[in-house]
């Protein structure tokens, strides 16, 4: 401890050097710490569970999904056939439409200010089916649980999220109007009845409202349209969400699904959120293997020389004075800590600060990193990156410093000193 | 030859340098003695072995044939983690070019020794003040090596030397860098820390002015002390 002004006076010898050295590091503990934000937030997702898993069915052959709603009841019940004893029936079940449209009727002003997104379901399903909302106590889910009692009672009603609320500059118990662009023509004259809990940040945005009501506004179409159907009145339904208790049981799912005649035109396929996520990656396997074992790696290769250079070029300023240290009495593994000691102290600090900043201001002020691959909101900073972005800026420091450390160690006393002619 | 009063005993010390395939015979079969509390210049021309000696008799380096011992403790057989240990206790060094760590404050570079013995911040605050105190730079404890003078410089080198309070002191041409009334004042500040602390010092010097405050000069040619004629 006594040691340490030794070391702070000599980083602070050269500013210029210091802070170029620590700005580097910076630079590039930033570049892989968003890197592993977005490869473990990844991982995370496509890692399979074994338990508790929530299958997804959607059309097979069109993305988007958009399946005959006379498919959402056989669905729902896993397609299970009656008089077979062993066919496995989900626990639970949600459908799935999605209605987009805007609260702005002059088409030319619409915009993501006036966006109005909403899954067309059965409102008691938010409840036991959306992802993270599942698993809050009642609670926690008290602001919804109260919204879908009088969304029950109101056919019309809507919840939505309080981001989306905020946009629209409006609050439960307002009424809005919805004018309808994958419904084309479908307007639909809402009551705000609710919201999603807040402890549960990616539905902040979005909307629900239910089926039953779509269902009347697409009849009251054909009403006045000559018995004519709305374009998506047999489109409906994107995806029908099934929870089965663990793997054997959705292998048993998939196949009774798919081997279903009910299901054929158009014809649907079944996967688990991470499975469907995984295929959808597999497009970038190639830049995701490049990103993590190629590019994470070169940056610390090159923070390693940069601090190398710049240790190397300070001890061989320093000979001299290491020589004296020597002279003094200080011993070669403590000049060669000494000199450790300023790098790692450097490049733990700088890497500290930078995962921190990149921790705060990202998830603070951003709210996550908004990164457009697969359907991923925004990727929040791991709160891990705090320790990693501090281990990588030592670790690197401590590869870099490590050569020229030990030639100042290396430094002989009778050679700086005697005057060799 | 061995007294009981003996501070430094150099007994038939060679030294040899091998450049390439060249040796180079520095030292060729020496013999000294230094009483305690005795002030002796070391004189020669350039390249006659003065700083090998000084060298060998600090521990900085070890002869190649012979013994050299300090205080009876024969150090030409000691390992390098050892001498260091030594060093720091037993010997203080004063340079030519200072060689103050230009980052330290004078304090800091005063306290350096101390940072490598078992003292607590206190005792070494109060060693490290003492010791600007004999060489009168009390006021200047604060100050960086940029911020003092030449003859400055060095009274903080000569207080980063007695700081751990050695018997033996070894200054290497200690004012070859300083104008005449500078190199007068750390002259002075040897003799007096001769005269009141009783500390033995062996000054490599070019100056004879400087080599007259001596108690005994001693000429070093070609390997060996050419004369050794007590002084007065
Ligand atoms: N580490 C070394 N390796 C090789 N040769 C050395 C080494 N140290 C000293 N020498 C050689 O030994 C000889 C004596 O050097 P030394 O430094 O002791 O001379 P000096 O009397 O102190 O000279 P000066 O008055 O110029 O300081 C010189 O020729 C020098 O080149
Ligand atoms: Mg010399």
């Amino acid at each position: 401890m006594k040691f340490l002004v030794l070391v702070v006076e000599n980083i602070r010898r050269n500013i210029v050097r210091t802070t170029l050295t620590s700005l580097g590091t910076m630079m590039l503990v930033l570049v892989v710490t968003l890197v592993f934000t977005v490869l473990t937030s990844l991982d995370k997702v496509t890692t399979e569970k074994s338990s508790n898993i929530k299958a997804i069915v959607t059309e097979k052959w069109q993305n988007p999904s958009m399946m005959p709603i006379s498919y959402a009841a056989g669905l729902s019940a896993g397609a299970a056939d009656p008089t077979d004893p062993k066919a496995v029936h989900p626990q639970d079940s949600m459908t799935w439409g999605f209605f987009v449209g805007s609260t702005e009727s002059d088409p030319t002003k619409r915009g993501f200010e006036n966006l109005f997104f909403s899954f067309i379901m059965d409102p008691e399903k938010a409840r036991t089916m959306f992802d993270n909302i599942d698993v809050l106590t009642d609670d926690q889910a008290r602001v919804l649980i109260d919204g879908i009692k009088k969304m029950k009672e109101t056919r019309n009603g809507a919840i939505i999220g309080e981001g989306r609320l905020a946009k629209l500059k409006k609050r439960i118990g307002d009424r809005i109007t919805v004018y309808g662009r994958n419904y084309k023509d479908i307007n639909l004259e809402l009551e705000i009845v609710g919201t999603f809990p807040k402890e549960v940040s990616q539905y902040s945005d979005s909307s629900m409202i239910r089926r039953d009501f779509l269902e009347t506004e697409l009849d009251t179409y054909k009403a006045s349209h000559n018995n004519k159907p709305h374009a998506m009145a047999e489109k409906s339904l994107s995806l029908v969400w099934l929870r089965v208790p663990d793997r054997p049981s959705f292998d048993k799912l998939t196949e009774q699904i798919l081997t279903s005649p009910s299901f054929t035109n158009p014809a649907v396929k079944c996967e688990t959120s991470s499975t469907a996520i995984s295929s959808f990656l597999d497009a970038f396997r190639d830049i995701i293997w490049g990103v993590r074992w190629l590019l994470a790696p070169a940056c610390m290769l090159v923070l390693s020389l940069v601090i190398s250079n710049a240790i190397s070029i300070s001890v061989r300023e320093r000979r001299t004075e290491f020589a004296v240290l020597k002279v003094l009495g200080f011993l070669p593994w403590q000049i060669l800590t000494l000199v450790l000691a300023e790098a790692i102290l450097i490049g733990t600090l700088s890497g500290l600060v930078s995962a921190g900043l990149a921790y705060g201001i990202i998830n603070g002020v951003w709210g996550g990193l908004p990164f457009p691959i697969a359907f991923f909101p925004k990727f929040a900073v791991p709160i891990n990156s705090l320790w990693w972005g501090a281990a990588m800026g030592a670790t690197t420091a401590f590869v870099g410093s490590f050569f020229p450390a030990w030639s100042a160690r290396s430094v002989r006393v009778s050679d700086v000193f005697a005057k060799v002619a | 030859m061995s007294a009981t009063d003996a501070c430094v005993e150099v007994h038939d010390v060679h030294k040899s340098f091998s450049r390439g395939s060249e040796v180079l015979d520095v030292l060729n079969g020496l013999n000294l003695v230094v009483r305690q509390g005795e002030f002796v210049a070391l004189m020669g021309p350039s390249g006659s072995g003065k700083t090998t000696l000084l060298n060998l008799i600090a521990g900085l380096d070890q002869p190649t044939v012979g013994s050299v011992q300090v205080q009876g403790i024969e150090i030409s057989k000691m390992s390098e983690g050892q001498l260091a240990a030594w060093r720091t206790r037993n010997i203080g060094f004063v340079f030519q070019f200072y060689h103050l760590l230009p980052v330290l404050t004078a304090f800091r570079n005063v306290e350096l020794p101390l940072l490598l013995l078992p003292l607590s911040s206190a005792q070494r605050r109060q060693q490290v003040t003492t010791a600007l105190d004999i060489v009168g730079l009390s006021d200047r404890m604060w100050h960086r090596p940029g911020q003092l003078s030449g003859g400055q410089q060095q009274r903080v080198g000569i207080a980063r030397a007695i700081v751990t309070d050695p018997t033996l002191i070894v200054a290497d041409e200690p004012t070859g860098d300083l104008d005449a009334k500078s190199a007068d004042e750390i002259l002075n500040l040897l003799v007096e820390l001769k005269n009141t602390l009783n500390k033995t010092i062996v000054m490599v010097t070019h100056d004879p002015r400087a080599a007259e405050r001596a108690d005994r000069v001693v000429h070093l040619d070609k390997g060996r002390l050419a004369t050794q004629a007590p002084k007065h």
